[in-house]
């Protein structure tokens, strides 16, 4: 089935080098507009050197990355990163946190006081909106970043490895809210794991990398109707499938 | 790729842009001494130097530039081996043993927040002018920093390491010496750096008000005399040996305590 | 309940030790004889010798005890604030921009090592006796203290924390105020302590060599004078205010200043 949605990210002859270390080699894809990808490689394999190229916190040593057809610029495209390490502040209340993005993009206050309500909700922390994080489980950490990506309602969202800490009990929670999330808003995302499972129950497409230097293995479609049920046959045979292109790394 | 010489001017842009920052410092300072009205207040920075390297031959006052050193370093010294020694006992008594810290605290509290400086006119009044006056002015400057680290370190040792040790059938005294003692000398260490710095200022400070050599008195003298080239080459000596005393410290605990890996300044 | 009677039973050790303290101090001075009021005045005379002072009387150095201490605090307090008005920004500054730390920092290092009480002979030399001479130095004690620690904490912002600002686009201004110095506002905070200490303790030195007034002023003068009982008034005095600024400041930061110490 042709995916007839226009381009949102086209990321073109990707290469990034640190001094000898060459560790993006020429990448090439695109992302289309409201998909969500999954990229999943072998540890170490430049995964998050690829987001942070992508969110120009590290400058290409070549290539080009496009958002809507122009260079990325953060103040114009808005993007929300959601690292591996847990990045909330600490000087700042839960709801002051959901409010950084939004007060870093100027928006007005009745707006973003609308917005942080809103958020608050979705992920069930209004009751713990005053709390600072020294206060808060890992779980309630992740949720107060995730409603912090999503208030300022980004074009793309880049999330790296954010389970990873978490039981599964929790990842699973937390797996089908970010669905919900991504539904409702009609976010880009592209979301980085070494969970083949996880990958597998998120992502409409999968990109499969290499080892360092790094390139595109292959690329997988999920077709997979959702609510997507992780013991069927379906399921465990593409989770095969995928792990099966892994093992060869 | 970046060419050889741009990747090695990189690399060493900071090296090369403190000597140029010390550069610019000493040039205009040259020129505003020698060619302005304020040259009667700041001498040149050469004359400062060239009278600086001539002091360890020439004698000002009654010695060498050496014998001043040697004589404050001396003074430091001493009270600092006994800072450290009352210091370490003291805070590791208060840290462990919730009794000592209830009888002894109180007192300690009252005794900190007085300067060492300001017990110079009573230590006068007790040991007279001499030597012992400035060990006792110096043994308190040091004193309490120490003190106060090793209880902090004594007191804030892990519970869980505790738990464990007892729980292995280790003895009270086996606890003591194998764990409260090691793990608290970080701590312990912190306060000697702090101290050391301390001791430096008080004993600079001492001969300031009460002298005849060292390098407080140098710069005390240079005063009285109004020779303030006197005075910067004072400070130039008390700063050179400052700040070796406080590296040698560091480099000291880095040696001792590889296993932690402090931070920061 | 075991835990509340221990407490208790430290608190009144505590308090017993104390007294036991000036018991000792009372009787080896004033009953026994066994030390001369030269070399240490009872605590009943260092206490009388405070009241009177306290309430106006102006011997042997002719102001009361609330005139010296005003006099130290108005050149305290203002070398003090300039000290840190310069100090913190100049700190920021160095952590926040690689070229100004590239050449201000030498620099910086380079004074670090000498000691407030060091600038004493220079700033009397240059700037007299009086007001000025004296808040120079402690300018030095502040901004030194000021400086280092707001510095260091500037220079503890998390890499994670910049990059979130900056994937929401935030200027280099926005970082710097919105992650940089919340970050560093503990830090900073501790280098407020840290310098008012260093005030004080600059001031009673500076006073100690050249004033005519002041607590400093005062304690020197008592001894030239063979007053000790003044003297440790005057110790007193010295280290409850210095405590009192220190305190007043730590609660100041538990308030208003959310983080680590």
């Amino acid at each position: 089935m042709e995916d007839k949605r226009e381009i949102k990210v086209k990321v073109m002859n990707l290469t990034k080098q640190f001094d000898e270390l060459l560790v993006l080699d020429d990448i090439s894809f695109d992302v289309k507009k409201g998909e969500f990808l999954c990229i999943v490689g072998p540890t170490g394999c430049g995964k998050t050197t690829f987001l942070n190229s992508l969110t120009k916190l590290y400058q290409p040593t070549k290539g080009e990355i496009l958002i809507n057809n122009e260079p990325v610029d953060l103040k114009k495209h808005s993007i929300a990163y959601i690292f591996q390490e847990y990045s909330t502040m600490p000087w700042l209340t839960v709801e002051e946190n959901i409010r950084f993005g939004l007060s870093i993009k100027h928006m007005p206050k009745e707006l973003a006081d609308q917005k942080v309500e809103e958020y608050l909700e979705v992920v069930g922390l209004t009751k713990y909106r005053k709390y600072y994080p020294d206060q808060l489980s890992a779980s309630m950490l992740q949720r107060v970043v995730i409603a912090r990506a999503f208030a300022t309602e980004p074009e793309l969202l880049l999330m790296d490895e954010p389970y990873g800490q978490l039981d599964i009990e929790l990842r699973f929670k937390l797996e089908d809210e970010l669905l919900n999330l991504w539904k409702r808003n009609g976010t880009t995302v592209i979301f980085i794991t070494h969970n083949i499972e996880e990958a597998v129950y998120l992502g409409e497409r999968i990109l499969v990398l290499t080892n360092k230097p790094t390139k595109i293995k292959t690329e997988i479609k999920n077709d997979l109707p959702r609510p997507r049920d992780i013991v069927s046959e379906d399921f465990v045979n593409l989770r095969n499938e995928v792990t099966d292109l892994i093992k060869w790394w | 790729m970046e060419s050889k010489t741009s990747r090695f001017m990189r690399k060493n842009m900071a090296a090369f842009m403190t000597i140029v920052a010390f550069m610019s410092l000493l040039l205009v300072w040259e020129l505003v001494a020698r060619f302005t009205n304020a040259g009667m207040f700041l001498p040149p920075a050469s004359e400062i130097i060239s009278k600086f390297v001539e002091s360890f031959t020439v004698p000002i006052g009654k010695h060498r530039m050496l014998v001043h050193i040697g004589v404050s370093l001396y003074r430091v010294g001493v009270a600092f081996i006994f800072a450290t020694i009352a210091g370490i006992f003291l805070g590791v008594s208060m840290g462990y043993s919730k009794t000592v810290e209830a009888i002894i605290k109180p007192i300690f509290e009252f005794i900190r927040p007085i300067p060492p400086l300001a017990w110079i006119p009573m230590s006068i009044l007790w040991f007279g002018l001499g030597d012992q006056s400035k060990f006792f002015i110096i043994f308190l400057g040091c004193f309490c920093f120490i003190t106060v680290n090793t209880y902090d370190g004594t007191k804030n040792v892990d519970h869980v390491l505790l738990g464990a040790a007892r729980m292995l059938g280790a003895s009270e005294r086996q606890v003591f010496f194998r764990v409260v003692l090691p793990s608290s000398i970080p701590y312990i260490f912190a306060g000697l750096q702090i101290a050391i710095t301390a001791g430096w200022s008080a004993v600079v400070g001492a001969e300031m008000v009460r002298s005849d050599e060292g390098v407080g008195w140098l710069i005390v003298m240079g005063m009285t005399n109004g020779n303030t080239v006197q005075i910067m080459v004072g400070m130039l000596a008390i700063g050179i040996v400052g700040y070796i005393l406080a590296t040698a410290m560091a480099k000291l605990e880095g040696r001792l305590c590889i296993w932690n890996q402090q931070q920061g300044i | 309940m075991k835990n509340k009677t221990a407490k208790y039973k430290y608190r009144i050790l505590s308090v017993c030790s104390v007294i036991a303290v000036l018991f000792i101090w009372e009787l080896v001075t004033d009953i026994l004889h066994l030390i001369s009021p030269m070399m240490l005045p009872s605590p009943a005379k260092v206490l009388n010798t405070l009241i009177y002072k306290l309430t106006g009387g102006v011997n042997p150095d002719g102001a009361t005890l609330l005139q010296h201490i005003a006099a130290s605090m108005k050149i305290a307090l203002g070398g003090y604030t300039v000290g840190v008005l310069v100090g913190v920004p100049l700190g920021i500054a160095m952590a926040w921009n690689r070229k100004f730390e590239m050449f201000a920092k030498p620099l910086f290092d380079v004074i670090r090592p000498i000691p407030a009480l060091a600038w004493i002979p220079l700033m009397i030399l240059w700037l007299g006796i009086g007001y000025w001479s004296k808040v120079g130095i402690i300018f030095f004690a502040a901004f030194i203290s000021a400086t280092i620690n707001s510095y260091a904490g500037i220079k503890r912002t998390s890499q994670v924390h910049l990059w979130v600002a900056s994937t929401f686009g935030a200027s280099k201004r926005q970082m710097l105020f919105k992650v940089a110095i919340p970050t560093a506002l503990p830090m900073i905070f501790t280098g407020l302590r840290l310098a008012l200490g260093s005030s004080w303790v600059a001031l009673v030195a500076a006073e100690l060599l050249a004033a005519t007034r002041g607590l400093g002023y005062m304690i020197q003068v008592a001894r030239m004078l063979g007053r000790p009982d003044v003297i440790i008034v005057g110790m007193i005095t010295i280290g409850v205010i210095g405590y009192l600024l220190s305190t007043v400041l730590e609660k100041l930061q538990n308030k208003y200043v959310k983080g680590g110490k």
